[in-house]
């Protein structure tokens, strides 16, 4: 099997893999919570550890929002394949970096306090919340461009590139 | 909102709320505390009294009416500023909108309609007993002396330790003026005791902490932030004082004092020296001075209503007084061996302790493990090994128990008897010269003082000091309950109802001591009285009601004293000592001698 370049990465399928595996893990980071509230788990419930259940329920909505986001990242790469074209390696990286850094630093924020403070886990937060942005104006400005195109071409479907040019993204 | 104090941040402060974001744990735990609810805005969800449409008649005069109108608590009973005869006393409606006490009892404070002044209800509410009784059944009082006129007292007296930066703001020193004729303009930065009472006003620390750098940089360190006060982290001494602002009797030093206090609120400050503001009362070393001569010049019984005659604390609410007399605290050398308010008590529970934060608050806020001897032994170290070498009790009883001796309940309040907070050995002697019970008699109330100085000298080498006849001939606790003042009647009757007093005494010779208390003319005796009565076996459904008729009140003491003597079982005992003699009979002349020895000056106990 040939090794893929940046090139012909198959990024859709990263993705939409990442997002539903991302999605089945951080419901059940959610399932967990339940069980929590459930078992009403003191160090989770208790007022003292308010920040805590803060953080983690973060985590939870984050993790669960990313996943969305990679399946319609990858969605929309099925639709325009030529989304974010010439930027897609670096908007791949970004969305899976903010996928890790921000559900993982509010977790890790969340496993010790100071007071009302959170752990120094929630330090990556903010490069993930970078990461996250910057993934998603590459997409919107990819989404801008690929539209210039399709007006210049008359609102016409974008022509067929040769084969040896097409990307493999499908 | 015009006709009550109100709360004003402002001069630094900001209010617990402020706190909560960064500390959840600590605001938790405060709240969770009687220190918050010290006052509180009454409403259905604070007041533990019902007020829909009910008919109180445990008051003075009138029965009082309460009505509740929405939101809003009412009032009609008979105006008590009224100066022409009773039976033309008009009634008047108030509105409730204070409330003060949540731990054992509410009492209620009206809106006067004059500025923001505050009057008393004529009834208060025991939160045990789920009833109404007089106000002036609430303290220790003499009989037949009514109460002074509260108008304008929560304002000008109780907002000091019931409020966080309480400012009077009377135009002219309360009652210099008719209440009417002064202005009254009362703010406070919180009602309750809260976060700033403690940790001083917080506006820079939270200003200051504003920048999360700032805060992990401290986190990280794991040092103090200077920016706020933590009384635990100061010398003990200045750490106590923070208790001691309120927990003592005080009192300003010039009238000046007290108008920069109207206006601005009290200057002191936690971490602040609290003899700079203000000057504590100590009479065990301090009777001769300017300051205090003073005090007992405008006020003759302000010493005797606070402290026994050796000048020991015998109140509750001024704890700090009996720290600083003892010997723990008193004569200590190095800052490691001080005894603190925080010795033992913490002010907000630790996530290692497994009580509910209820339980903690309940229990006085002791720190976890410091109900019982280890708060003694954490410096006395040595007795740990055997100690009933030392207190020659067996070790698991009540005579074991470091608190029972050195900590003996000596101090009134509440309509009980509460721990001194005078750490002392028991001493014979002070009982004979002061009248301060003795811990020994305290659980041996069925022992004369004799007895006791027998046993100190045996046990401890303390000389027996030179003692009346009837110290040798009737149980110390009779001689109390019967020719003691009211607040030796209080705390023995009280500690009847004990149960290591009871453990070690026996009950049944106590039943006809508590009947005849059930016609005492002190209502907290009465109260007391009955209370330890239904502690006994036989007497849990006594019918009695303490502020009842006076005929009632006897009827029931006769009946209580015909059943006991009607009892065989219950006339076991035949000692001297108890007044009974050999035939089981109550020895009548000797109670009357003692009764008629009775120290019956008025007592108005402080509390």
């Amino acid at each position: 099997m040939a090794q893929r370049t940046g090139r012909n990465v198959d990024y859709a399928g990263r993705h939409l893999r990442f997002g539903w595996w991302s999605l089945l893990v951080f419901l059940c980071v959610g399932f967990v919570l339940e069980l929590l509230h459930g078992f009403k788990a003191g160090f989770y419930l208790d007022v003292t550890n308010e920040t805590r259940r803060l953080m983690w329920t973060l985590a939870h909505a984050h993790g669960v929002l990313l996943g969305l986001v990679h399946i319609a990242f990858a969605l929309c790469l099925r639709v325009f394949p030529d989304l974010g074209d010439g930027h897609r390696r670096v908007v791949s990286r970004c969305l899976m970096g903010a996928s890790v850094l921000l559900p993982g630093g509010f977790f890790a924020g969340g496993v010790r306090l100071y007071g009302g403070d959170p752990g120094l886990g929630v330090a990556v937060v903010p490069v993930g919340a970078a990461c996250l942005a910057i993934g998603v104006f590459l997409v919107a400005r990819g989404t801008a461009a690929g539209e210039g195109r399709r007006s210049a071409a008359g609102a016409a479907p974008p022509p067929a590139r040769p084969a040896s040019t097409r990307p493999r993204s499908r | 909102m015009v006709d009550r104090p109100v709360q004003v941040t402002g001069d630094g402060y900001v209010s617990s709320d402020t706190c909560r974001a960064c500390h959840p744990a600590e605001y938790e735990t405060w709240r969770g505390s009687y220190h918050r609810t010290m006052t509180q805005v009454a409403a259905p969800d604070t007041v533990r009294a019902d007020f829909d449409g009910v008919r109180v008649d445990a008051v003075h005069g009138s029965p009082m009416a309460l009505e509740r109108r929405g939101d809003e608590l009412w009032a009609e009973f008979d105006d008590p500023g009224w100066e022409g005869p009773d039976a033309e006393r008009p009634r008047i409606r108030r509105r409730v909108v204070l409330m003060t006490g949540s731990h054992h009892q509410n009492i209620y404070w009206y809106a006067t309609g004059h500025d923001r002044g505050l009057n008393v209800l004529p009834g208060a509410y025991l939160l045990a007993e789920r009833r109404w009784v007089p106000r002036s059944a609430l303290v220790l009082h003499p009989p037949g002396q009514s109460l002074a006129m509260l108008d304008g007292h929560w304002n000008a007296v109780c907002i000091v330790c019931h409020t966080t930066l309480g400012r009077t703001a009377f135009d002219t020193p309360y009652r210099s003026a008719p209440f009417a004729e002064q202005a009254v303009d009362t703010t406070v930065a919180e009602f309750g005791v809260a976060c700033e009472s403690c940790h001083g006003p917080a506006r820079a620390h939270v200003e200051a902490n504003r920048s999360p750098l700032r805060r992990y940089r401290r986190h990280l360190a794991g040092n103090g932030d200077p920016t706020i006060v933590q009384p635990v982290d100061l010398d003990p001494r200045r750490s106590s004082q923070v208790c001691g602002q309120c927990h003592s009797v005080w009192e300003y030093y010039d009238p000046e004092d007290e108008r920069r206090a109207s206006r601005d609120g009290l200057p002191y400050r936690p971490g602040d020296e609290l003899r700079d503001t203000r000057f504590v009362v100590q009479p065990a070393v301090d009777r001769t001075s300017a300051d205090i001569r003073a005090l007992v010049a405008a006020d003759p019984e302000f010493v005797r209503g606070s402290f026994w005659r050796d000048g020991t604390i015998r109140v509750s609410g001024r704890e700090y007084n009996g720290l600083l007399d003892s010997p723990c605290f008193r004569d200590a050398e190095t800052p490691e061996r001080t005894l603190s308010c925080f010795s033992c008590h913490t002010m907000h529970k630790t996530p290692d302790d497994p009580r509910t934060v209820a339980a903690w608050a309940d229990t006085h806020q002791v720190s976890a493990g410091m109900d019982g001897d280890e708060a003694c032994l954490q410096c006395h170290e040595p007795l740990r090994a055997d100690p009933a070498a030392h207190t020659r009790h067996a070790p698991e009883s009540a005579g074991s128990r470091c608190y029972n001796c050195h900590m003996p309940y000596t101090s009134y309040g509440l309509l009980k008897a509460i721990r001194s907070h005078t750490v002392g050995s028991p001493s014979a002697a002070e009982t004979a010269e002061v009248g301060r019970p003795n811990a020994c008699n305290l659980c041996h109330l069925d022992k004369t003082l004799a007895w006791t100085a027998e046993r100190l000298d045996a046990w401890y080498g303390v000389p027996a000091p030179p003692l009346r006849d009837g110290d040798r001939t009737v149980a110390a606790g009779l001689r109390w309950m019967l020719a003691g003042d009211a607040g030796q009647r209080a705390l023995t009757a009280w500690s009847m109802g004990w149960g290591p007093a009871q453990e070690a005494s026996g009950t049944t010779w106590m039943v006809p001591h508590l009947g005849e208390a059930l016609g005492d003319p002190y209502d907290a005796v009465r109260f007391i009285a009955a209370r330890s009565l239904r502690s006994l076996p036989g007497y849990a459904n006594l019918a009695f009601d303490f502020t009842g008729p006076r005929q009632a009140r006897v009827d029931t003491a006769v009946r209580v004293l015909r059943e006991w003597r009607a009892s065989p079982a219950a006339r076991l005992r035949r000692e001297p000592e108890l007044l009974v003699d050999q035939r089981g009979e109550l020895r009548v002349d000797a109670m009357r001698r003692l009764f008629d020895a009775r120290d019956r000056r008025p007592l108005f106990l402080r509390e």
